[in-house]
C-alpha cells in the first residue's frame, strides 16, 4: 500500500513541476467570470511583459503570427486562440496580436485568466 | 549452551508510513489543481466582417488609460469596483447597448481584463475592443 501511494506521490510531484515549463513564464491576470477551457480546441499564444511572443514553444515575431496561425487553421478551422498574456504587458502588443489574428481570420479567442484563489 | 537473544528489535514501525505518504499525496494533488486557468471568450471581427453603424445612444465607451485610470466617455472617471453597477443600470435603461472598451496602447493588459470581467459580471453581451489612437 505504501509503495503504491509513494509512486502516485512521485507522479504528482513530477507533473506539478512539468506544468510550469510550458510557454513563457508569465503571471496571468485575475478574473472572476472565466469559463472552462476546452483544452483540445485551444491554440496557445504566449506573450510576456518584455514583448516576447511564443507559439508552440517557439519565439515568433508579431508580424509572423498571421502566417503561423493561418497554417494551423488550415488543419482545423474550429480552433480557439488562447491569449496567455502577462498582466503587466502593454496593451499595444495584445492589440497587434489581435490585428494579426484578424488577418488570419481567427475570430474566436479567449483570454486566459486565473480565478480568485491561486 | 544458552543462546543469548537480544530482546530489543532493530526494526521501526512502518505502519504510519502510508499515512504520511497519503497526506503528501493529497497535498500535491490539491496544489496541482489550485491554479485553475479559465478563459474569457471573445469573438473578434474577421476579415470579411463589415463594420456596422451604430446609433450614438447605443454605444457606451469605456476608456482605459496608460496610468490605469478608467473613464466612461461622457460621464467621467470611475473605479473598477463601481463599473459593474453602472453597466447594469445602463443595460436596464437600454438593453441594446454596445460597450466598447477603448484601451490605450501603453495601458497594462490587466486593466482591460478587469473591465472585461466587470462587464461579464454585469451580463453585458455586446462588447467590442478598440485600441486608442495614441496622440
Amino acid at each position: 500500500m505504501a509503495d503504491i501511494i509513494f509512486l502516485l506521490l512521485i507522479f504528482f510531484m513530477v507533473t506539478t513541476i512539468f506544468k510550469m515549463e510550458e510557454g513563457l513564464p508569465i503571471s496571468l491576470p485575475r478574473a472572476e467570470t472565466g469559463s472552462e477551457l476546452e483544452r483540445e480546441k485551444l491554440m496557445n499564444i504566449w506573450a510576456d511583459r518584455f514583448n516576447r511572443v511564443s507559439i508552440n514553444d517557439k519565439l515568433v515575431s508579431v508580424e509572423l503570427i498571421d502566417a503561423v496561425v493561418s497554417k494551423r487553421f488550415e488543419e482545423n478551422r474550429g480552433l480557439i486562440v488562447a491569449f496567455n498574456v502577462d498582466r503587466r504587458t502593454k496593451y499595444d502588443l495584445v492589440s497587434r496580436i489581435m490585428d494579426q489574428l484578424k488577418e488570419a481570420n481567427a475570430v474566436n479567442v479567449t483570454f486566459v485568466s486565473v480565478g480568485e484563489k491561486e | 549452551m544458552i543462546k543469548k537473544r537480544s530482546k530489543i528489535s532493530a526494526e521501526f514501525n512502518t505502519a504510519s508510513m502510508s499515512d504520511i505518504n497519503f497526506l503528501l499525496l493529497i497535498f500535491f494533488l490539491v496544489s496541482t489543481m489550485f491554479a485553475v486557468e479559465k478563459g474569457l471568450p471573445m469573438a473578434l471581427p474577421g476579415q470579411q466582417s463589415k463594420s456596422v453603424k451604430l446609433k450614438r445612444d447605443n454605444v457606451l465607451t469605456i476608456q482605459a488609460f496608460a496610468n490605469g485610470s478608467i473613464v466612461i466617455r461622457g460621464t467621467g472617471p470611475v473605479g473598477v469596483q463601481d463599473l459593474r453597477q453602472i453597466i447594469e443600470n445602463k443595460l436596464i435603461a437600454n438593453p441594446k447597448l454596445v460597450v466598447v472598451i477603448e484601451t490605450h496602447p501603453d495601458a497594462e493588459y490587466s486593466v482591460m481584463i478587469d473591465i472585461l470581467d466587470e462587464l461579464r459580471l454585469a451580463n453585458a453581451e455586446r462588447i467590442s475592443l478598440r485600441t486608442m489612437k495614441s496622440s
